[in-house]
């Protein structure tokens, strides 16, 4: 799942012939004063800016200015670029044009286990959310094609009269028509707004997620996916990303700030199974990571790396499953060598290391890790008869 | 009994070298299980006409592989399952293709990122056609004793470990495919192992779900028990727990969820499969999974590692009521044979060597000669000729030897583009031949009439100082047995006109006061020769030959100092006609003194 932000989500819609505001996406002041000169919507109508990231509750932390002329949204803009909301530096600026209105609804498509469905609301912006039953479905199969009666029905149902009904339903084609052919997994307008001056349906806003799996066959899609973790990455994190997107197999690295079990386990299976023991027997998590799919060593060394380096860690939780084709010893090697460059950076002073494991070469690549008592590791190895999550307990006891 | 994949189960793997790989560990199974390789073709465009070899026990097998399913299924009608191990990007089409054939019922994928609405319109496909589409991200299913399809199951050992040799009684079903072998390795530890293993993969929408896979084993007789592995997200599990609780059912559930720990992590904050992510309204959460199992009537262990004694449990109650009984394990199962390697290092063989070699060793992380690391040497201040005296007369010579031969390779470098080497070499590089070819031409033209004679006239030289013979004894003997002196002429240089490599080097030798006893004898037979004819010189290869022979080098190596040392020049002037990017030469007539007959009339054949 991918979330895109605002910007490029209404592109790809103004793209399927869904009506959205006039909108520039600046990273300056100065380029929208320059964009005023040569775009005469933006003196001719009342602008709304919003800071472009990934952020929650805008409204709530000053981060959207409505009612602006351009000489406002350029003062709200200066205001907004390089403020810092958590780990989230503003970087970017949405600024579109107002669309005076007077009635609000609401149009979504998404993802089901059967294909889709198509959900409209007569109502709109905070309405709808307190007015869950209010929302209408039409449910399709994967392949199958609303018809314009159906859609009609659906807009009827949701209690849209009149000329709007055939409006509404072509709106909820058209968001259809999107969803289908660029991957999504999820389209949410909120408000959906009739402009006064020509009385055609516009979007006000788009929640877009997009199937980041087929970026393969969307050459268009030349924006950068929107952290979802409500925070930006962090260097350490990117840097396991980057490895990642180079390997076969994959490694996977999230810090929790404040914890103090680190984990290393093998499998995205296996490795919320040992998340789920540590948050069980009360210890706090001071990250995420898996490695899977035989990824090579040196992979596996770089996320060891990362993984030793989280400050005030007391624990750290090396467990796996019985793999299928990872080769142990060879996987293992690598979290030797980023056990042994921690320890030779003056890493892992007190810290505990437990290890369970099986699979492809498991004898080897458990007795590598037996022999790291020898070199002054505090290590405890386990094989395959200790069950999976034993370690944890027996790291956590008191 | 078994669900899915059983003893009539019959393979078509589409993909390259991840599907040979699964080949081989399925291979593996059969062998354990005594029955025939269940793969009968591959399907890879690239490769289509050509065929992998599989081993099976200590034999191998060629499994063809072919351009399309169709090509498959024709020349293969036993055909009825697929593995589709291609990539996220093709593996749709390939996906469709195996499902429209009419031969093949099951189509398994283990690809990964495949986009989801891809991954539905396959799911969806399959259904219409009444056919199981398993996947995408599947680790593989396996029957026990029966088949096994992918590399569930893990390696050899583990197979044996985990007695998937023969039935047990248990069912399991598991997003994650390292639990799935997990899980496997428990039911045969804590109860009497598994019938089917199915990995479903960790998608948000698989395409066959834990529900039709359940109504598969309530009709599987075998089966008395299923285990479910879920996480969060999606809905498939509470599906399963409506299945179960819809009516009483002859299988018991035994269910653990993933995810509790999402609960106590940041907002927004997920990780896992593809598939785990929470619903917006707290639909999807591992407590919600787990409540929905336990409210069903499953058997629902607080943890995971509590999962093993819940088996135990289940399987206990099983006995008790005779459903199924303590199974006989056999006797002797097959031993998968040992490459020899393997068998090499558990000392259950003993090979004998092919070859030996006395000079160098690179099995290390770094090549060896004669016993000293190569780095250690640079480190230490040798140089090439260090290297030479190591590989060619396993010694390590002095720095003063070391010098000596230096020279010797910068006077002999090259000697211009006339000579026989180097013309044959530019000859190959004008007609477009490559390096090493061009410069094996040249090498080749070393030999009696041009830089082969320093192996000789060493040989000669040591001969005379090795046996106390004067010059005339020495000239006699030659003239008697052997011919010219090697080492003695040359074309161009005379006494008059002296060849200054020689003046050099045997002027830089002389100066070091060191015992050159072949070098003195061959200025002696120069003495003589010369003063006979005047082109009879101490030639350079002679002079060269008398002093490697004085170093103690082998007279059998002497020819390499030469060869060596034109091979520099010999790349230099391949190197250099590419540059220019040189024409295809050929001889003008006018070169040529055309001797052969006038031409004439061919005679009728007889």
């Amino acid at each position: 799942m991918a979330k895109v932000l605002e910007g490029p989500g209404m592109g790809l819609m103004k793209k399927w012939g869904i009506h959205v505001p006039h909108y520039v996406v600046v990273t300056s002041a100065d380029e929208l004063s320059k964009l005023g000169q040569v775009n005469e919507w933006m003196k001719q109508t009342k602008l709304v800016a919003k800071a472009h990231e990934a952020l929650g509750s805008r409204f709530k932390l000053g981060l959207v200015k409505v009612g602006l002329d351009l000489s406002g949204a350029v003062a709200a803009t200066k205001e907004m670029i390089g403020r810092q909301v958590g780990s989230i530096t503003v970087s970017q600026v949405i600024v579109s044009e107002m669309i005076s209105h007077k009635e609000e609804y609401y149009c979504a498509v998404k993802s089901t286990r059967e294909g889709s469905e198509i959900l409209v609301a007569n109502c709109g912006g905070i309405e709808v959310e307190s007015n869950w039953d209010r929302v209408k479905r039409l449910c399709l199969d994967v392949g199958q094609q609303p018809t314009p009666e159906g859609l009609e029905k659906l807009a009827k149902e949701a209690g849209f009269t009149g000329g709007l009904t055939k409006k509404m339903a072509g709106f909820a084609g058209k968001m259809f028509t999107c969803f289908d052919n660029e991957d999504a997994q999820y389209l949410e307008v909120n408000p959906v707004v009739t402009r006064e001056s020509d009385g055609e349906l516009v979007a006000l806003d788009a929640v877009t997620l997009l199937d980041g799996d087929a970026k393969f066959r969307h050459p268009d899609w030349n924006f950068q996916f929107a952290a979802e973790f409500g925070r930006a990455y962090s260097k350490d994190e990117m840097e396991v990303m980057a490895v990642d997107s180079k390997i076969k197999g994959s490694v996977k690295f999230i810090e929790i700030p404040g914890g103090d079990t680190a984990m290393l386990p093998a499998g995205g299976g296996a490795s919320v199974y040992y998340s789920d023991a540590v948050v069980a027997r009360g210890g706090k998590l001071a990250n995420y990571a898996e490695y899977s799919g035989d990824p090579p060593d040196w992979a596996v060394e770089a996320l060891t790396e990362k993984v030793c380096s989280l400050p005030g860690i007391k624990n750290i939780i090396v467990g796996g499953a019985i793999a299928n084709f990872t080769d142990v010893k060879k996987t293992f090697g690598g979290i030797i060598n980023g056990f042994r460059k921690a320890k030779g950076d003056g890493k892992l002073k007190g810290v505990k290391i437990w290890v369970r494991r099986g699979g492809p070469r498991e004898k080897e690549g458990l007795d590598a890790m037996r022999a790291l008592k020898d070199e002054g590791f505090d290590i405890n190895v386990f094989d395959r008869n200790t069950p999976l999550t034993d370690i944890v307990d027996k790291a956590l006891q008191k | 009994m078994s669900i899915l994949a059983n003893k009539d189960t019959r393979v078509v793997i589409q993909g390259g070298a991840a599907g040979v790989n699964a080949a081989r560990r399925m291979a593996e199974f059969c062998y354990l299980i005594k029955r025939p390789l269940n793969v009968e073709a591959f399907v890879y465009p690239p490769d289509a006409g050509k065929s992998n070899e599989v081993p099976y026990g200590s034999g191998l097998i060629a499994i063809p592989v072919y351009k399309t399913i169709a090509e498959a299924t024709k020349h293969h009608p036993t055909i009825n399952t697929s593995l589709v191990y291609i990539g996220a990007d093709r593996a749709m089409k390939g996906g469709m293709e195996a499902l429209d054939d009419p031969h093949i019922k099951v189509v398994s994928m283990i690809t990964e990122g495949v986009p989801e609405k891809d991954a539905k319109l396959l799911g969806a496909h399959a259904r219409k056609l009444g056919k199981v589409f398993n996947g995408p991200s599947s680790i593989g299913i396996i029957s026990a004793g029966a088949c096994r399809l992918g590399v569930i199951g893990g390696a050899f050992d583990n197979l044996v470990l985990s007695k998937l040799y023969r039935e047990g009684s248990f069912g399991v079903i598991t997003k994650s495919g390292g639990l799935s072998n997990e899980i496997i390795w428990i039911c045969s530890q804590f109860a009497d192992g598994i019938t089917t293993a199915i990995g479903i993969g960790g998608d948000a929408y698989p395409g066959t779900d834990y529900v039709s896979y359940l109504e598969m084993f309530e009709n599987d007789p075998q089966t008395k028990a299923v285990v479910i592995v879920g996480e969060m997200g999606g809905d498939l599990e509470e599906r399963a727990a409506e299945w179960y609780a819809a009516k009483k059912r002859r299988v018991k559930l035994i269910g653990v969820v993933s995810g509790f720990c999402q609960e106590s992590l940041p907002k927004g904050m997920k990780f896992g499969h593809a598939g785990a992510k929470e619903g917006m309204k707290g639909e999807g959460s591992a407590r919600s999974k787990s409540d929905a199992l336990k409210k069903s009537g499953a058997l629902v262990p607080a943890t995971f590692g509590a999962l093993g004694p819940a088996i135990k449990e289940t399987y206990q109650e099983l006995l008790k009521s005779g459903q199924v009984k303590e199974p006989v394990e056999p006797a002797v199962l097959p031993r998968l044979p040992k490459s020899v390697e393997e068998a090499m290092k558990a000392d259950e063989v003993m090979v004998a060597p092919l070859i030996r070699t006395t000079i160098s060793d690179d099995r290390g992380d770094e090549p060896c000669y004669d016993g000293y690391p190569a780095s250690e040497l640079i480190n230490k201040g040798y140089e090439i000729p260090h290297v030479i005296g190591l590989l060619w007369d396993k010694r390590l010579i002095s720095k003063q030897e070391a010098e000596i031969i230096k020279r010797i390779m910068m006077l002999s470098a090259d000697h211009g583009p006339c000579v026989s080497g180097a013309y044959a070499t530019i000859l190959a590089a004008c007609a477009g031949i490559g390096l090493s070819q061009a410069v094996a031409a040249g090498l080749i033209m070393i030999g009696p009439r041009f830089g082969g004679a320093v192996t000789d006239a060493g040989r000669w030289f040591k001969y005379a100082v090795d046996n106390k013979m004067n010059v005339d004894e020495f000239l006699a003997y030659m003239k008697k047995n052997v011919g010219p002196v090697p080492g003695i002429g040359h074309r161009v240089k005379s006494l008059r006109n002296p060849d200054k490599r020689v003046k050099e080097l045997v002027g830089y030798v002389k100066s070091l006061h060191i015992k050159t006893p072949c070098l003195d004898f061959a200025l002696q037979v120069e003495q003589v020769t010369a003063a006979k004819k005047d082109n009879l010189i101490l030639n350079v290869d002679g002079t060269m030959a008398a002093v490697l022979v004085d170093l103690g080098f082998p007279v059998d190596s002497l020819n390499g100092f030469f060869i060596l040392s034109r091979t520099i020049g010999l790349i230099g002037h391949w190197v250099d006609q590419k540059r220019q990017d040189s024409r295809l030469i050929r001889l003008f007539d006018y070169l040529v003194n055309y001797a052969a007959p006038k031409r004439r009339e061919v005679p009728p054949l007889k």
